[in-house]
């Protein structure tokens, strides 16, 4: 039986002289090239050329990391199509959010992409560190990898915040407002802060073009390098966690063995690791097809859902920005909405010391919790006690979210959602 | 750096010189970069309204009334023939206190203020401030948002 055509005007051009010149090698014959075009070329590098079966089960992973990943992806694509439409003046931007609904071609689907994935992101982001948390996978040596991971959870956020002021709207006004007085909270630098972030004392124009710089590329591009490290270091610290991994899948060198007359440098503080590869060849198969196939799949369905979204649901956008008033009640996005009930008890506690303590032990959490049983599996026994504490803060967090969301009303009261709100009688 | 150091890891003295020149040189070029970087964006000329205003006249205000000024978002005051200006941002963070018929109230968190600005409930940290009242020469009232003073400070026409 002959390959398909497509297939064979591939190979065709593989193996030409120009064919080659691109892809360095030509096509594979056997299962030993097929591991060596992994390496040779750019774009499967960053794969592995093989991988372990246990990582490939969708029902370890759950794919949250990569869907994060290609959120980011769409975020990028989509936010760079904007910013040839996007001007960060306060008399322009509301205009422009109008325009991009009702006048560009493909506007407002490509904006509707930019808010809900950003949305997803946030989600997905999430729900990837409960799964890292859950099956016990900062744990040695992956526990640099869990603070950068920490990192990029906050860099979402931030741009998350940084973006929905952008279209200076009611909520990006009074968000930026309430966000840099949560700011000015903080001790000793808060007032400095403020100043520095608002770039004056009021919010405005200088405020705007601040928030925008740090939004399309500040922030972006911090995250970028920062998701490349973390990609990096899955791969160093011998691909995903898995159960069967004994003692130190990585082989460690001692640092006095390098031959310390050379000019390494700082290569030098890098430790001698490799994956042990081959450890169990017989739990391993070749990353093409079986890897990256399953990650193309994935990239396709999240493009899917996010173009579905987009679709049929429009992002929100609410009345031009008033300075003077803000809405009743002025809520924040979901994802901040546990926050901003917990700020409504104290701004110093709620806005700075608990979410800087959450920070901190998250940081820490993986040089503290040095236990090495229950690692790639979920929810194991022996990590009961972590599992629990875990799952006590995130239900915190999960009722702070929905008090916020459904049980406040006008002056940021109590209602029940299932009655109707009362009306608010009081003005100036 | 094969040079800097001996065969024994031992550091000669002139290695001992070259590497404490050089990382002092390194950061002290980066610590007056990163400076220089944090202090250009703190600016140095603002665009800002004035924290001084006219409020109008006097008799424009009627007798026991609280009346919100929109651009300037402060309430005047006037009981009899005493004015007092009272500022309608939350101490909290920041948001548009609304009247009530007890105070004021922040939409935003919640807080609660009473006539004279002090906190009966809610996350403010502090009462709302109180803005120093004058007269011009040309009979309006004049309002320093950058002068706080007591609740208790009236600004007394004597007709």
């Amino acid at each position: 039986m002959t390959a398909p055509f497509l297939k064979r005007l591939w190979q065709a051009f593989a193996n030409t002289r120009v064919g080659r010149s691109v892809f360095r090698v030509g096509l594979p014959q056997s299962r030993l090239e097929q591991a060596q075009a992994m390496v040779s070329s750019f774009l499967l590098h960053m794969q592995p050329a093989k991988v372990s079966r246990h990582s490939l089960r969708a029902s370890y992973s759950l794919g949250l990391g990569l869907i994060s990943l290609y959120l980011f992806f769409i975020l990028v694509g989509t936010g760079i199509l904007l910013m040839f439409y996007y001007v960060p003046s306060t008399q322009k931007a509301y205009d422009l959010m109008k325009d991009l609904q009702f006048v560009v071609s493909a506007g407002l689907v490509i904006r509707n992409m930019h808010r809900w994935a950003a949305h997803l992101m946030v989600t997905f982001v999430l729900l990837h560190m409960c799964r890292v948390f859950y099956t016990g996978a900062y744990k040695r040596p992956r526990e640099f990898n869990w603070v950068l991971g920490v990192g990029l959870f906050l860099l979402t956020l931030g741009l998350s915040f940084t973006g929905y002021l952008l279209p200076w709207d009611q909520l990006a006004f009074w968000a930026i407002t309430v966000g840099t007085n949560i700011a000015g909270y903080a001790p000793v630098v808060g007032p400095k802060l403020k100043y520095l972030l608002l770039g004056g004392n009021v919010v405005g124009q200088e405020a705007l073009i601040r928030f925008y710089a740090l939004h399309v590329i500040v922030l972006p591009g911090i995250a970028g390098l920062m998701i490349a490290i973390h990609l990096w270091r899955v791969r160093k610290d011998g691909g995903l966690s898995r159960p069967d991994e004994t003692g130190d899948i990585v082989q460690e060198i001692p640092l006095g063995q390098l031959p310390t007359n050379k000019s390494y440098g700082l290569m030098e503080l890098a430790r001698g690791t490799t994956p042990q590869v081959g450890l169990n060849p017989d739990d391993e198969v070749l990353a093409w097809p079986h890897l990256i196939f399953r990650e193309l799949l994935l990239f396709l369905a999240t493009v899917a859902v996010v173009l579905f979204l987009a679709v049929f649901w429009n992002a929100p956008l609410e009345e031009l920005a008033n300075a003077i008033h803000p809405p009743n009640p002025a809520k924040a996005p979901w994802y901040f909405l546990g926050l901003q009930e917990l700020v409504s008890y104290s701004a110093l506690w709620g806005g700075v010391v608990v979410p800087g303590a959450l920070v901190t032990a998250l940081v820490l959490l993986p040089y503290l919790d040095r236990g090495r049983r229950g690692v790639g599996r979920w929810f194991a026994r022996e990590r009961v006690v972590a599992n629990t504490l875990f799952t006590v803060c995130l239900l915190v967090a999960i009722v702070l979210t929905v008090i916020g969301t459904f049980f406040r009303g006008p002056n940021w009261g109590w209602v029940a959602p299932w009655k109707q709100p009362p009306a608010i009688t009081e003005g100036h | 750096m094969n040079h800097a150091t001996s065969e024994n890891n031992h550091v000669s003295r002139r290695g001992f010189v070259q590497l404490s020149l050089g990382w002092m040189a390194a950061t002290f070029a980066s610590a007056a970069a990163a400076a220089a970087a944090v202090r250009f964006l703190v600016p140095n000329v603002l665009f800002e309204p004035s924290q001084r205003f006219k409020a109008g006249k006097p008799e424009d205000f009627a007798d026991n009334s609280v009346t919100f000024l929109d651009d300037e978002r402060v309430f005047i005051v006037r009981q009899g023939n005493t004015f007092r200006c009272v500022s309608a941002i939350c101490t909290h963070l920041g948001c548009t206190v609304n009247r009530s018929n007890q105070g004021f109230n922040c939409p935003c968190h919640g807080s609660v203020f009473d006539e004279q600005g002090a906190v009966k409930s809610g996350p403010a940290p502090r009462a709302l401030s109180w803005f120093l009242v004058t007269l011009s020469k040309d009979n309006r009232l004049l309002v320093d948002k950058g002068q706080q003073v007591a609740a208790d400070k009236y600004l007394v026409l004597t007709v």
